[in-house]
């Protein structure tokens, strides 16, 4: 039945295990703030955003852009920043990574802010980082097509 | 016939749209209605559009139903957390609502209360399948819910906005979570959205979904102006303000120039109905369906 929507508390998170959460955050923030401006959202999805912190966002959109970007690429909220959808998607093109981009991201879960992605990510919370993509064109090509034929 | 039946029976479609007042006024919405009963198929109902606290769309929604107008309530994210969403939506279906169009709203500085939280807790997408998640009867925590709803799921499109190939992402994603018509932000810009629209029919989106076109008449060169201006993600040709400002009679030319879109959208492959969108101009909606030759095809139906 319907595919899991939102990341649930599964497991919980233990009063022990946000303490050390904390501790691998202050390390998970030294390489990712300065490298992607990471918002510690606590549920990286920065490999299918193209190594780009989508979080920062001011609608914290996590599914591609609002209606809203202008002809330049600005934000509708702060026009003079780029709209970092936009920015997403260039950078997706260059990567080869376009194919990530057909990915319903889940719901976010509040209680994993502040906490550490890599933790949550060993403890099944959240789903690993897609490191490699191989033949991307081929991909969005296949994702259309099997849609197309499963209708028929 | 419900917007339902009609869309999946291939007929063409005309939405219409309502903005609610800012008071406690439901004789507007009933006032309004009238301009619109009997020629169009159902009418929208925006959520506190470009942030401006309205009466609410569900209350409003309910008011278009009893005066026997179909209403598509709009939902947007800026409001609700998934809470209040979820509860908002099994309200509105108690209540008899069987049309939600999913948007994730505007951001709450465009609006009368700009210091407000906005919530954006869910996004358009994740609303959509929410809904349809709704609709096969379990709810997002994953509890089943003894009566689902039966929601006929409605999502927006912007086909003007930057990057273009983006939009059609956003669409593919939209459409496979479960929307089943798509309206577009008004069209002022043909070339761009023929270019659109042959992406999405070539994608195989349009059978999928049906693909409404928004159209706006304009009342004034300064409507257009200031839509050009501050609301985001509007495209406008300058041939269409130079028209507007050209006009001896702005008001007729911007009828001529609505029905001449629609004559044109109505060609296009793909296109199977048209969501207007007379902003603070009701009145026109029988003038400009006449106009169009689309009063043939709703006669029958409603």
């Amino acid at each position: 039945m319907p595919m899991d929507l939102a990341t649930l508390n599964k497991p919980p998170i233990t009063a022990r295990e946000r303490k050390f959460s904390r501790l691998i955050l202050f390390f998970e923030d030294l390489v990712k703030v300065p490298l992607f401006r990471c918002q510690r959202c606590g549920e990286c999805i920065l490999s299918s955003t193209a190594f780009i912190c989508c979080q920062r966002c001011p609608k914290r959109l996590r599914n591609g852009p609002c209606g809203g970007t202008g002809e330049d690429g600005s934000c509708e909220v702060f026009p003079e920043r780029k709209c970092v959808w936009y920015k997403i998607y260039y950078r997706s093109k260059w990567l080869h990574r376009i194919s990530l981009l057909y990915k319903v991201n889940k719901i976010h879960n509040w209680n994993l802010e502040r906490t550490s992605t890599w933790l949550n990510v060993f403890k099944k919370r959240i789903d690993a980082p897609i490191l490699f993509v191989r033949n991307d064109k081929q991909k969005v090509k296949d994702l259309i097509v099997d849609d197309a034929q499963r209708e028929n | 016939m419900t917007l339902r039946e009609k869309i999946e029976s291939n007929r063409f479609i005309l939405c219409g749209e309502i903005g609610p007042p800012q008071s406690c006024d439901g004789d507007f919405i009933r006032e309004k209605s009238r301009h619109f009963k009997g020629f169009v198929d159902a009418v929208n109902i925006t959520d506190n559009q470009t942030a401006i606290a309205k009466l609410s769309s569900i209350a409003s929604a309910k008011i278009l139903l009893d005066e026997g107008v179909e209403p598509i309530m709009q939902m947007t994210c800026r409001d609700r957390n998934r809470l209040a969403i979820q509860s908002d939506l099994m309200g509105a279906a108690a209540l008899g609502l069987r049309n939600v169009l999913c948007l994730t709203g505007d951001y709450q500085t465009f609006g009368d209360h700009p210091e407000a939280k906005g919530v954006f807790d869910l996004d358009s997408i994740q609303l959509i399948a929410a809904v349809a998640k709704m609709n096969s009867g379990f709810l997002l925590s994953g509890r089943e819910m003894k009566k689902p709803s039966e929601f006929l799921i409605g999502a927006a499109a912007n086909p003007f906005a930057e990057p273009f190939e983006m939009r059609l992402i956003r669409l593919y994603k939209k459409v496979n979570a479960g929307a089943r018509f798509i309206q577009t932000q008004p069209v002022f810009d043909l070339e761009t959205f023929s270019r659109w629209m042959e992406k999405v029919v070539e994608m195989g989106l349009a059978e999928k979904a049906a693909i409404l076109a928004g159209v706006m008449p304009p009342k004034s060169a300064k409507t257009l102006l200031i839509m050009k201006a501050e609301v985001p993600g509007v495209k406008i040709n300058e041939e269409y303000i130079q028209r507007m400002k050209n006009a001896r009679d702005p008001k007729e030319e911007g009828v001529k120039m609505a029905v001449e879109i629609i004559r044109t959208l109505k060609q296009m492959k793909g296109v199977r109905g048209i969501h207007l969108m007379p902003v603070l101009w009701e009145s026109i909606t029988p003038v400009i369906v006449k106009e169009a030759g689309l009063n043939s095809l709703n006669e029958n139906t409603t």
